[in-house]
């Protein structure tokens, strides 16, 4: 469409004797941040270009660069050379470029840094997926509550006690000021800021999602730099945006396909996981097996095993696996249940057959079993994904619950890494949602009862915590509870209180539309609000809200204040002391 | 006494092989396991291959405002997959195909599908669409 109105336009202003200016788009882009000896691509678009590209000279502080390959775009031109890192210090990348109207020049300014010895061989990254301060806020006051005696906090969270550090973090896009999952992650990951749905990978104009130019991440670069395992655990199906964020390299974090190939090295920078622990098995089963999501019959289940890795499927599985070099597990079809449905409720329609899965707590302490033999070190991510996908369809029960889910993760592996001295331990988000709690709700007095909400004083102390689970935590059936709202939402209804059976809060209207779910809208007290998103959106959204980092271990430290989340990448490479241009 | 014996065996011999009625199918009968490895269609759902069923649902947000096929699924479902390649299906759900020239506006309450049961997996040439349980339709109507 654009390419259509840009050729009739530039056919229009020549045929007035103007004519449109070639236009240079460059990525890396301007004033991008990189590690010395970081891997990337480097992608020349050329756009609006009159007649043919006659020249084009690319030179980088100075001197040329040969080896383009040249290739078409949407209405563009591109040369990509593949493959280049830098040395520490800034440098300026000059593209000369000519077409039938005449010459254009541009400048890219370009920082790359070496870090001296860090102390750090180890790096466990917790991330809540959509975990923003009010969730976090929102899983104390349900885990810990307050003593009426004397108003203060009862405790604190696990990934709130003993900080060595502590940012307030800004997410952002290349493209907007709100991040989706795919780019934020992959903001950490590489410390580059990217499109929103691209995972590691700079724009281009291509219709392939596969092509585009690339940026190596931490983990790769640990991996290949000093031989550091790496693993990822999450409660989502196995290739979603987070996950998938740590080696591999799409435009799209639709790819499922790609992302499940590239998990095992095949595609990308070529670097395989050594640890993977999550949902999702129908992207990794061939595609005659009924359930898949593939498109050919490749078995991941069975190559995986061929390739030396250890297969589990389910809790009693993991438990027993011992510690093998490398480790695969798929406890799933698709995603987790919530804590809530795995712990509390299982009800069978929920669960299904998948009865007997793992909590987030032991996931990760199998997974550091098996990367901490290897003497080089870990890059180990460990996400409570669900919280997100709790939170866009305003199911704040199941959101908080995973929040508690995930700080006894953090406990665990807090413990220990204290014990040895090597490990960096940082708990964040990448984005956050509308969640707040904003008074008490008395249950008391019923579902649907706005005089339930008690505000001010009126919102006294939650009793969370009289009746507790078979892990110790509070379970939500309790007299005084919490008011707690999103600040988007679509049209649904609100009933105030959790169900055990899981209900979308709306349904297509078949005009692209959505309406509250009728079958909601049916429970006692259900009342109607109207939405303040499009009318396209069936769900809540993620919010331009920063969210929270806590970090514990050595490099912990260097962590404070108010910092974008690209800086994040840069303190764990500082705590690693990584510098790949040093070779370490 | 053995005609009469004869008689009805070949009356229920005609109703079991679908001729004269239709079986009831519901979500709970179409997989007797849901596994890491896949879904196992049941052995009713196998034994039902081929024949005439009725099953209620609802219809999953359709592409466009008359349709020539649908995905029946057990709960009204807020994501259409149709819509955005990263939304997803359950496995619970099944692809009703409405014959050829005939279609039928979308509806938001629940619905009643006739029609002859096939199960395999099945790519759909034009959507890429991937089902392993389809209904043949005859008659789609709602649920009063």
């Amino acid at each position: 469409m654009v390419k259509v109105w840009k050729g009739f336009l530039a056919s229009l202003l020549l045929a007035f004797g103007l004519a449109l200016a070639l236009e240079v788009k460059v990525y890396p882009y301007d004033q991008a941040r990189l590690l010395a000896g970081q891997r990337f691509d480097l992608l020349v678009i050329l756009q609006g270009v009159s007649g043919d590209v006659k020249g084009l000279e690319v030179s980088l502080d100075g001197k040329p660069l040969e080896g383009f390959q040249a290739r078409q775009g949407e209405g563009s031109r591109e040369y990509l050379l593949r493959d280049l890192s830098l040395t520490p210090g800034t440098h300026s990348l000059r593209v000369v470029a000519e077409d039938a109207q005449g010459q254009v020049q541009t400048t890219r300014r370009w920082e790359s840094i070496g870090y001296g010895a860090g102390k750090v061989r180890n790096v466990i990254l917790f991330i809540g997926d959509g975990m923003g301060w009010q969730t976090v806020n929102a899983a104390r006051i349900v885990a810990k509550g307050y003593n009426p005696e004397n108003g203060m906090p009862r405790g604190l969270l696990a990934m709130e006690e003993g900080l060595s550090g502590m940012a307030n973090v800004l997410p952002s896009s290349l493209n907007s000021f709100v991040a989706d999952s795919a780019n934020s992650a992959a903001s950490l990951a590489t410390g580059q800021k990217l499109e929103v749905n691209a995972l590691n990978v700079y724009p281009d104009t291509t219709k392939d999602n596969l092509d585009n130019p690339r940026v190596e991440t931490i983990a790769e670069m640990l991996k290949r730099v000093r031989g550091a395992s790496i693993g990822v655990v999450t409660t989502t199906f196995g290739t979603d945006a987070t996950p998938a964020a740590w080696n591999t390299h799409v435009r799209r974090r639709s790819e499922y396909q790609a992302i499940a190939d590239q998990y095992f090295g095949q595609g990308g920078f070529g670097v395989a996981l050594d640890v993977m622990l999550f949902g999702g098995a129908r992207d990794f089963i061939p595609k005659s097996a009924p359930g898949s999501r593939r498109k050919d019959e490749t078995d991941w289940i069975k190559k995986a095993q061929e390739m030396g890795y250890a297969f589990v499927s389910n809790r009693t599985e993991l438990l027993k696996v011992g510690v093998p070099k490398k480790l695969f597990g798929l406890f799933h079809i698709d995603n987790f249940p919530s804590y809530l449905d795995r712990a509390v409720w299982r009800r069978p329609e929920v669960l299904k057959d998948f009865t007997d899965m793992p909590y987030l707590w032991e996931m990760t302490q199998k997974a550091v079993e098996v990367l901490s033999q290897n003497p080089n070190g870990f890059f180990l991510m460990v996400e409570a994904g669900m919280i997100d996908k709790y939170e866009h369809p305003l199911d704040w029960y199941r959101a908080v619950w995973d929040a508690l889910e995930l700080d006894k993760a953090v406990a665990w592996a807090k413990a220990w890494a204290e014990a040895r001295g090597d490990t960096l331990v940082l708990v964040t988000a990448d984005h956050s949602h509308g969640l707040t709690v904003y008074g008490g709700y008395d249950h008391t007095k019923g579902p649907g009862n706005r005089e339930a909400v008690g505000v001010y004083e009126a919102a006294g102390f939650p009793t969370y915590g009289d009746k507790l689970d078979a892990n110790g935590l509070p379970r939500p059936e309790t007299a005084r509870g919490l008011a707690v709202g999103f600040g988007d939402f679509p049209d649904y209804c609100e009933t105030f209180t959790w169900r055990e059976v899981y209900q979308d809060p709306t349904i297509s209207d078949g005009k692209g539309g959505y309406v509250p779910n009728p079958e909601v809208c049916k429970e006692p007290g259900a009342f109607v609000r109207t939405g303040n998103l499009p009318k396209g959106a069936s769900q809540g959204v993620h919010t331009a809200e920063p969210v929270p980092l806590f970090a514990f271990g050595p490099g912990g430290e260097a962590f404070r204040g108010v910092m974008d989340q690209t800086q994040v990448f840069f303190l764990m490479a500082k705590a690693l002391g990584l510098n790949p241009y040093l070779g370490r | 006494m053995e005609k009469v014996l004869r008689v009805a065996l070949a009356l229920l011999f005609a109703l079991l092989s679908g001729s004269l009625g239709q079986e009831m199918l519901s979500f709970e009968d179409l997989y007797s396991r849901v596994t890491v490895r896949g879904v196992e269609f049941s052995p009713r759902l196998k034994s039902l291959d081929g024949k005439r069923v009725v099953m209620e649902g609802y219809m999953a947000p359709p592409l466009k405002p008359r349709v020539t096929f649908f995905v029946l699924t057990k709960l009204p479902l807020a994501t259409c997959p149709f819509c955005s390649s990263a939304a997803d299906w359950p496995p619970d759900i099944v692809l009703v195909i409405l014959p050829k020239g005939r279609e039928v506006e979308p509806v938001t309450s629940r619905i009643r599908v006739l029609g002859r049961l096939e199960i395999g997996v099945k790519e759909d040439p034009e959507t890429g669409f991937v089902s392993l349980v389809r209904i043949y339709a005859e008659k789609v109507e709602v649920v009063r």
